[in-house]
């Protein structure tokens, strides 16, 4: 008799819990009786990708299809060395920043280290860093910061990685320049800090620091970006990591090469060329969206939390998955908190002032047919 | 069947040395001895039997794992009868097995590969319940590991502040409960006052694979400080939701809810009647609410539904927004189907309740269903009893029991979303017993 699979597979593996995505619009659509949905749970940008990108797409010939792409993303690389004053050889290219957290993880933790990061922040940290046998110390956050003091505290000689999401996702705050300064002081170049900066160019606060500038006076500085938010590639999946020679050198080798498409790479480079006008038409569309919906969750009575990036968190009186379907009924998809550890709280894209109308008409719909349900009990 | 006295003599030995007393070994070694004897003679003679014998902190735990073959399950029903006059069959000692032992059950663990669990539970001694309430200084802060001393206290607490039915009986005997969260029977944490006294426990044990059931929360400050108990039980319930939200649960469900359990944190499922037993277990039933919480985002799915069922599913799925579409279960022909069904059954003598599950069809199932209940109630000598059927309705041929169901006097009572495979539908049996 053959054993069971189970046994075949190591105990970190058996206790992990696989991500499911979401399925395609048109089954949801169908599963919960709706014609439209709104997708307000994965911060994609509405705008769509700035034009030259937006071009590069259109004019992608399907013969290409059949050719490998480059397998280190060339042409990308150069593009974002020219961007950052960099050499192309401190940049590796993902197939979205998940890849590359994975990489950097595989390379600089063996058998008995630990990361650290925030308990409640980007999961996938955990989830990679769990999977691959890695203990992850989890620091609570502080009036929904990240804690400095606390990560510090937590760092032992196994101690490979700390990771900070700066802004934070879900809760948008974010370290200034003297507390990052202070922090990475603090590690002294202990290990790798890597620095999230997926949403960093929703930022306009001049106190906010550049991870970019950070790496040149800090050797240990890893920095992780993303053509999936602000330039809304997210379909492409393409993210990547910039850090000093030596430890861009190391990543490497962990590295998949050959993962990110040959549309990706073009069109990633392409929408580099014109992004001003883009990133400033974003960052008004959130700024109005966020003056919509504010006042609304005020006026509902409801706490909220809307720091940096393009979305905000609001808490809900009643269980956010009950919320998630009862607006799922009215073809609006927003992101549970629980998963988060914010249970009882969702996350809300912030897209076009005509949706977000119609996402606060349905939010106070569902609040106050609970607050009724509850109040008949 | 050479190593019959092996696998007796080593379940005993494991037993005493796991830490049960002689006459608990004893009864792992006849149990085993007899589970044994019959597997090595009806199971698939071409596969191994697989023996285990592990400690599961307040237990001791045989469990067989074996092919089933071509060789007929009936016997291991719960209700399955003695042939006297037909003792080769070996049915007589599963019968022996089953009541030496404290709790028996049968799972499906692949094709054709089944699980057969015999668990003796260790002895420990009764505490005396605190009622006293305990004057408490804020800030309140969660303890996510308490240590064996401040779990036996808050157990004690518990105990004398709720009803018997809304605390594990494990509450009355601390150091059982102390065992069962050392061993990961069950997960629990505590909310400490400013002088570090505790003022509240919650505890949650698996449910299935993909489940947790938790019993909580409790409350022990002073009843008149009623925003320091509103206090206690949201970081107590906050906290565990945090704890579970990022594990391989996808939705918590209540075993013990207590009324300080706060509001809007927890979706109502419906009620269930349950014992309600003093120590010496006398009671009756009382209506329990169920409460559950799913942690994730529902995508929809597709369940089956007897045409019966049709009406009580699509109210229920609506009412809780769970996106649901029912296919059309139809009973197998009753040609194609084999003469004898198989129910798993749990039966929890300490907490007076019974949960059964299909695990093969038969042509006999109604007969078997009612010839189950008759059984378990003469199990229970007439003590309440609450006796639960469970349907996955990810499986046609279960979903279509249900006219069975109700011609044995079951109404369905609740979904659990996510339960199983799929969804799970409860049914109650309408207690005769009461």
């Amino acid at each position: 008799m053959p054993l069971p699979i189970a046994e075949l597979v190591p105990e970190y593996i058996r206790a992990f819990e696989p991500y499911t995505p979401s399925r395609p619009d048109p089954e949801l659509m169908r599963q919960f009786g709706v014609d439209h949905l709104h997708r307000l749970n994965n911060n994609e940008n509405a705008l769509g990708p700035p034009p030259l990108a937006c071009k590069v797409i259109r004019e992608f010939e399907a013969q290409r299809s059949a050719v490998y792409p480059s397998g280190d993303s060339f042409f990308l690389r150069k593009a974002l060395a020219e961007r950052f004053g960099k050499e192309p050889d401190r940049f590796l290219v993902g197939n979205g920043s998940c890849e590359v957290i994975a990489s950097v993880i595989k390379a600089f933790c063996e058998k008995g280290d630990n990361i650290v990061t925030a308990d409640k922040t980007f999961a996938v940290y955990e989830w990679v860093a769990e999977f691959s046998g890695f203990a992850a110390r989890l620091i609570p956050l502080k009036n929904y910061a990240y804690d400095p003091d606390g990560m510090l505290a937590a760092m032992d000689a196994h101690t490979k990685i700390l990771f900070v999401c700066n802004p934070n996702n879900p809760t948008g705050t974010w370290w200034d320049r003297d507390t990052m300064e202070r922090f990475l002081r603090g590690v002294d170049g202990r290990a790798i800090v890597v620095v999230d900066e997926a949403y960093r160019e929703y930022v306009e606060d001049e106190r906010f620091p550049d991870g970019m500038e950070l790496m040149e006076r800090h050797k240990n500085v890893v920095v992780f970006r993303t053509f999936s938010k602000m330039y809304a590639l997210a379909g492409l999946r393409v993210g990547y990591v910039c850090g000093q020679q030596e430890a861009i050198d190391y990543i490497r080798r962990t590295h998949i090469v050959y993962s990110v498409n040959a549309l990706g790479q073009p069109a990633a480079a392409a929408a580099l060329l014109d992004d001003a006008g883009h990133i400033a038409a974003t960052r008004r569309m959130v700024a109005a969206a966020k003056a919509l919906l504010l006042p609304a969750f005020d006026a509902l009575g409801l706490r909220h939390v809307a720091g940096e990036g393009n979305f905000v968190m609001v808490e809900t009186p009643v269980s956010d998955s009950l919320v998630y379907r009862q607006l799922m009924r009215r073809g609006v998809m927003v992101r549970t908190m629980t998963g988060f550890r914010f249970p009882n709280w969702i996350r809300v894209s912030l897209v076009q002032e005509p949706v977000m109308r119609e996402f606060v008409a349905a939010f106070g719909a569902v609040v106050a047919a609970a607050r009724a349900e509850d109040a008949a009990l | 069947m050479n190593f019959l006295p092996v696998a007796a003599a080593a379940a005993e030995n494991a037993a005493r040395a796991f830490g049960l007393e002689s006459a608990e070994a004893l009864r792992l070694g006849l149990a085993v001895e007899e589970y044994f004897a019959y597997l090595c003679r009806f199971a698939g003679r071409e596969e191994p039997l697989r023996l285990t014998l592990s400690r599961g902190g307040t237990f001791v735990r045989a469990g067989f794992r074996f092919r089933a073959g071509a060789v007929s399950l009936r016997a291991l029903n719960f209700a399955a009868r003695i042939d006297i006059e037909d003792e080769g069959a070996g049915e007589l000692g599963l019968i022996v097995a089953s009541r030496t032992t404290d709790r028996s059950s049968l799972e499906l663990s692949g094709a054709d590969v089944y699980q057969l669990s015999a668990e003796v539970d260790r002895k420990y001694p009764l505490g005396e319940p605190i009622a006293a309430a305990q004057r408490l200084t804020p800030p309140l802060r969660v303890e996510d590991a308490p240590g064996p001393g401040l779990l036996q206290h808050c157990a004690l607490l518990a105990a004398g502040r709720y009803a018997p039915r809304l605390c594990p009986r494990s509450f009355r005997r601390p150091g059982r409960f102390v065992d069962m969260a050392a061993s990961g029977q069950y997960r629990a944490l505590a909310v400490l006052d400013a002088a570090d006294r505790p003022a509240g426990l919650f505890c949650w044990r698996a449910s299935g694979r993909r489940g947790v059931a938790f019993s909580g929360p409790y409350v022990f400050c002073d009843p008149a400080e009623a925003a320091l108990a509103a206090e206690t039980a949201r970081l107590l319930t906050e906290r565990f939701l945090s704890l579970v939200a990022r594990s391989e649960v996808v939705c918590a469900f209540s075993e013990r809810p207590t009324p300080d359990l706060p509001r809007g944190w927890f979706e109502r499922l419906g009620t269930l009647a349950m014992p309600d037993l003093a120590e010496d277990g006398a009671g009756s039933l009382a209506p329990q609410p169920a409460y559950v919480r799913h942690l994730r985002e529902d995508v929809g799915g597709a369940v089956w539904a007897s045409p019966d069922l049709t009406d009580f599913l699509r109210r229920e799925y609506d009412r809780l927004a769970f996106s649901r579409d029912l296919l059309p279960a139809a009973p197998a022909p009753q040609a194609t189907l084999p003469e004898h069904s198989l129910l798993a059954t749990t039966l929890d003598r300490v907490r007076g309740l019974v949960v059964l599950r299909p695990l093969l069809d038969g042509r006999d199932f109604a007969d078997n269903l009612a010839a189950h209940v008759t059984a378990l109630y003469e199990a229970v000598e007439g003590a309440p009893l609450a006796i639960l059927l469970h349907l996955d309705l990810a499986q046609p041929w279960q979903a279509a029991l249900s006219p069975a169901l109700a011609a044995n006097g079951f109404a369905p009572r609740l979904v659990l979303p996510h339960g199983g495979t799929s969804d799970i539908l409860v049914c109650q049996h309408a207690a005769a017993h009461s």
